[in-house]
């Protein structure tokens, strides 16, 4: 199937000055080829654990759709704040990063969703992997539900790959949806070394109930192209997200993301760093927010990103939101932007190392660290490996 | 010196709210609503140059295309038709206090204005409702070839090609809706002229009162600071409150020259059925400095960010702003800033307090462009939310484009904790005043930069604020 | 013996958010001009014993009741224990940027006094209390404990102390984490205190470090929220060598 891509993707919580662009992103492509609207399976499903394959996109959203008074808990006070967007995205099951616009393509693709279901209390060590083998010229859409029961725990590791091809050219599109019960925990590992050619977005949307826990760790290397997002519901008291997102930039790509955690519950906690690399005249937007709602009480958000400008024509945007409608909470973000420290530089170079070896090492460090907490040595290594060829 | 900042004197909120009323006899007052006979109105009664006249029908026909804003505070409370766009007493401006009329003079004596002047000023200019009713600048101030006028005056005297040269070229009224609405129908306001080499050694300032129930103030102050020279100017406002919108569009132009220096400070305490709708940008030369002080009490609303055009190579700007937030009050308020000559600098540092269900969002740009090699840009924006049934927003935005540039942004969102008033409290203050005076301590950055009498009137207006009157 | 007494807690529990009761019912009687030390382990209660009697909102008085100089202030706030002549050292004295310690104290003296600050004689009476406690003047100028070291931190609670001159002051650690010349000038400026006529003194502390120099009437031992023992000033020598383990 063939189709045409018209999208308003990751739209800020807020709007601002429209002359700065960066209030929404337009995901536009013209007769895409879509060859598969299927999700790859794991090689097994862990015991504890069961898959359902083929939902609809719909149908697999019920499990939020049916927890909608549970995930959106009523906030005391009304007062929305100024430029509001939020009435856009209601009609979503559960909100995602990139918003609604998501949904719609997956439905009128007719693309497939696959449910994994973690029953109470099982613990599963051994990560379930999928594995995205994405060739020159495939199209791909692909979503999962993972859906853990109370006190459940289970690591998802999505490898998007274009293998050997640098240069392969292509389209994959991914929607996952995890919903965090009392005391469950979802680890989920994304890394992204597709080839120098492909379009490619990923969008994530979830809840966490009463000490619930999402963990998110995103390596984003390839492609020439790449929206993502996040939208989390910290539902009640105790939910946690945490976020370590790498990025590498290069050649004319561009990157968007938009993450959102959202504080409902009382002493909620959301940590999302992004680490990041611009080379050449790469193009980067990141719009993070986090939002302490009324009644959040004693809830801790904390957003950085450490962005290091390595290429003359490098565009960067960055935009940390603070939005705040309680008392009782500590939010706090931070963004250090620019090229490799002076100091850093002269301390290397005392120590015999010469500029452009201080830089690679900077990059590398920056993005290992990230690689560094991949649950799965193989893919990990064939990460840094990655890296390594690029710098 | 900051000691006595922060003894706080007792309040008396009639200092600001007191209503003078305004007979018939003495006021012209404009119909209400926004027509072309209306703007041509206000360009007879102003007697303006054919020019003016044309840009101020091109400036409506602007202001009817340009869309509100999708992104700020909600402005539905605002009905066009029922604002006056102009209110002015029949009597000329004057030069001395003793021939302003009677009724003026002590409204602006109520502020101590005429006070001020004669104690810490070079010059005062005084705006009431649409037209300035007071100008004067000292002798030695003068002497030195410092214009400091009313822009009327300006527009038909020698500096009349000045003004057309930079006149709403900085801002154009291409910019918002409501900068074409200033061109349209803007009256009063100041021309300053500072020649090149002049140190003005204190300040000079404007205050702006706007005395009318249901009507708009829309001055325009255009400030050139030529080669070298160095000048602080101060700008205050105030307003009774009514029942009915009042609205504030005014705008402001300042032109930093080579290595000059201008300091703009502002402490506006608009009353709270205030619409609030102010543009002041800046551009700086090679070497310039421009240094914004700015602290946001009043209005019912406000969109308000002071923009700076890094244009020369070394230039650099400051800004330093505080937000009170309180009851009824949604106040956007932060800045905006453009880098494009080399190892240009701005530093960003604001506060922002919210209280009693007020809206206080802190907004911001800063755009370094790819000339803005080696350039340093830093922001710094705190939060205090003082109880849960306001907001404290954050939304600053950051467009980098050279890879040769320094860019750090912190922001802090927190309360008053527990611990911090039982401290003060253990030491006799009570609970009101241990509150008072941590947020006194919140602001005091910004406090510390600006003159002693106005540093006491801001840690009034919080003591105000944090009283709930 | 009650109507001399300057301070008096009868049968008082604590609780802290309305959980389990920290203090049991401690009863404590302290005459003006005594000083008292309380002692303990780790744990045992010492600085919540201190925050109740100041009335630290978090804590929570489930019975009992405490009497300052004739008047019942179980439930009074902490502002106006101490315009009735309490003060309490702080064990971590909070940071409040933008208000310089000099003016703090002024503004506490003005609110507890009610009568206008004199200014050149307070910055006389300042100076005094900065040379006692070996402080540097610029410290004066400083926002009030923002970037101060603890040992600073101490001396600008017991300088407070000094200035405003209460009838009964609690000192909770404030030997805690100082050097050994540190410990001496807070000592040095206690002592200061002490020979105002009829001043009285709780001092918390679970070392004895600080007492070496101090003149003690009266030792407590609380455990476990309980006071187990009350001795006289010797006790302090005892603890000194046989520690806390006879009254666990």
């Amino acid at each position: 199937m063939n189709t045409d891509l018209n999208m308003k993707v990751n739209v800020l919580p807020v709007y601002t000055y429209n002359f700065l662009r960066v209030n929404d992103s337009t995901l536009d492509a013209s007769d895409i080829t879509i060859d598969s609207v299927e999700s790859p399976v794991p090689a097994a499903v862990p015991q504890g654990v069961s898959l359902k394959s083929g939902v609809s996109f719909d149908e697999a959203g019920e499990v939020f759709r049916a927890n909608k008074d549970k995930i959106l808990v009523s906030t005391g006070v009304p007062g929305e704040p100024n430029g509001d967007t939020s009435a856009r995205d209601n009609e979503q099951a559960v909100r995602t990063g990139m918003g609604v616009d998501v949904d719609k393509l997956f439905i009128s693709t007719g693309a497939k969703c696959d449910v994994y279901t973690v029953e109470e209390g099982t613990v599963v060590k051994e990560p379930i992997v999928l594995r995205f083998d994405m060739k020159n010229g495939n199209g791909r859409l692909a979503s999962q539900v993972i859906h853990a029961k109370k006190n459940s725990e289970i690591t998802v590791i999505m490898d998007y790959t274009s293998e050997d091809d640098k240069e392969a050219a292509g389209f994959l599109g991914v929607s996952t949806r995890v919903l965090a019960e009392e005391g469950a925990r979802v680890i989920l590992v994304k890394t992204q070394m597709l080839g120098n050619g492909y379009l490619h977005f990923d969008d994530l949307g979830g809840a966490c109930y009463e000490k619930g826990a999402i963990r998110l760790v995103t390596l984003e290397l390839g492609a020439q192209k790449v929206w993502t997002g996040s939208y989390m519901n910290l539902t009640a008291k105790e939910a946690d997200f945490t976020s370590d997102v790498a990025y590498l930039s290069r050649e004319d790509h561009h990157m968007d993301i938009n993450f959102v955690a959202d504080h409902r519950g009382k002493k909620t906690n959301a940590l999302m760093q992004f680490k990041g690399v611009l080379m050449d005249e790469a193009q980067k937007t990141l719009r993070f927010t986090i939002d302490f709602k009324n009644g959040s009480a004693g809830s801790v958000g904390d957003e950085q990103e450490d962005v290091l400008l390595l290429g003359d024509d490098v565009i960067n945007r960055t935009m940390p939101i603070i939005l705040c409608q309680e008392e009782d909470m500590d939010g706090r973000h931070g963004a250090t932007i620019g090229q490799l420290g002076e100091d850093l530089l002269f301390y290397m170079q005392t120590r015999g190392i010469d500029e452009e070896e201080a830089k690679r090492i900077m990059v590398k460090a920056r993005l290992d660290s990230v690689a560094r907490l991949i649950p799965d040595e193989a893919l990990a290594q064939r990460a840094q490996h990655y890296i390594q060829n690029i710098i | 010196m900051s000691d006595n900042k922060q003894i706080v004197a007792d309040i008396d909120r009639s200092l600001y709210d007191f209503k003078d009323v305004e007979s018939e006899k003495d006021f012209y007052r404009m119909a209400e609503g926004l027509t072309r006979e209306t703007v041509l109105k206000v360009s007879e009664e102003k007697n303006d140059p054919e020019w003016m006249r044309d840009f101020r029908l091109k400036c409506l026909e602007l202001y009817e295309e340009i869309k509100m804003p999708n992104w700020g505070p909600s402005i539905e409370g605002l009905d066009m038709d029922r604002i006056s766009s102009y209110v002015r007493h029949k009597s000329d401006m004057k030069g001395k206090w003793e021939d302003v009329p009677e009724d003026i003079k002590n409204t602006f004596e109520k502020l101590g204005i005429p006070q001020a002047e004669r104690e810490s000023l070079a010059g005062v200019g005084a705006q009431y409702d649409s037209e300035l009713v007071y100008h004067n600048v000292k002798d030695e101030v003068a002497a030195q070839g410092v214009i400091y006028t009313d822009l009327e005056s300006a527009l038909h005297g020698e500096y009349a090609d000045m003004i057309k040269e930079h006149f709403m070229k900085l801002v154009p009224p291409t910019d918002h809706k409501f900068a074409a609405l200033h061109g349209a129908v803007w009256s009063g306001g100041s021309f300053v002229y500072v020649p090149k080499g002049v140190k003005v050694d204190i300040p000079l300032q404007s205050y702006f009162r706007l005395n009318a129930a249901g009507a708009g103030q829309f001055e325009h102050t255009l400030i050139i600071v030529d080669e070298g020279a160095d000048l602080h100017f101060i700008e205050g406002c105030s307003a009774p409150k009514y029942n009915v919108a009042n609205l504030h569009a005014g705008c402001v132009e300042l032109f930093v020259g080579k290595g000059a220096r201008l300091r703009y400070s502002t402490i506006e305490n608009w009353s709270k059925n205030m619409y609030n709708l102010n543009t002041k940008r800046a551009v700086v030369e090679e070497n310039g400095i421009m240094e914004w002080v700015s602290g946001s009490f009043g209005s019912h609303t406000s969109y308000l960010y002071p923009m700076t055009i890094l244009k020369g190579d070394n230039s650099k700007m400051e800004f330093t702003g505080i937000t009170f937030a309180g009851k009824g009050q949604n106040l956007d308020t932060g800045a905006k800033v453009v880098h494009i000559g080399e190892r240009t600098s701005s530093v960003i540092s604001t506060k922002s307090i919210s209280k009693d269900g007020g809206i206080g969002t802190y907004r911001s740009s800063v755009t370094i462009q790819k000339t803005a090699k080696k350039a340093k840009a830093s922001v710094s924006c705190d939060s205090l939310m003082l109880d849960s049934i306001s907001r404290a927003d954050t939304v600053p935005a950051m467009d980098i484009r050279t890879n040769d540039a320094d860019v750090g942004h912190e922001a802090k969102i927190g309360r008053i904790s527990d611990e911090a008033i039982f401290y003060l409290m253990s030491r006799g203050i009570s609970e009101e005043d241990a509150k008072a005076m941590i947020v006194s301590g919140f602001a005091n950055p910004v406090s510390k930069e600006l003159p002693l009498e106005y540093a006491v009137e801001m840690n009034n207006l919080i003591k105000l604020e944090m009283s709930g009157h | 013996m009650s109507e001399q007494s300057l301070l008096q807690v009868k049968d008082l529990s604590v609780s802290i958010d309305n959980e389990l009761p920290i203090l049991h019912n401690i009863n404590l009687d302290i005459k003006p001009g005594e000083t008292h030390v309380l002692m303990g382990p780790n744990g045992a209660g010492k600085s919540t014993l201190g925050f109740t009697l100041m009335g630290n909102p978090h804590y929570n008085v489930t019975e009992g009741s405490i009497t300052f100089d004739g008047q019942d202030i179980t439930a009074a706030s902490s502002d106006k224990r101490a315009k009735a002549g309490m003060f309490l050292s702080f064990q971590n004295p909070y940071e409040v940027p933008g208000i310089s310690l000099s003016s703090f104290i002024r503004n506490a003296y003005h609110a507890q006094t009610g009568a206008p600050v004199k200014l050149l004689a307070f910055q006389k009476s300042l100076k005094a209390a900065m040379e006692i406690l070996s402080m540097d003047e610029s410290y004066a100028d400083r926002d009030l404990n923002v970037g101060f070291s603890g040992g600073e931190k101490k001396k600008a609670e017991i300088l407070q102390l000094l200035m405003l001159n209460p009838k009964f002051a609690i000192l909770d650690e404030t030997d805690s984490g100082l050097d050994v010349d540190a410990v001496r000038t807070v000592s040095k400026g206690i002592e200061e205190y002490q020979k105002k006529k009829d001043g009285a003194l709780l001092i918390i502390t679970h070392s004895t470090k600080i007492l070496e120099s101090l003149h003690v009437d009266y030792t407590h031992v609380l455990v476990k929220g309980n006071i187990v023992h009350t001795g006289d000033g010797s006790l302090v020598d005892e603890i000194n060598a046989n520690g806390f383990e006879r009254f666990v």
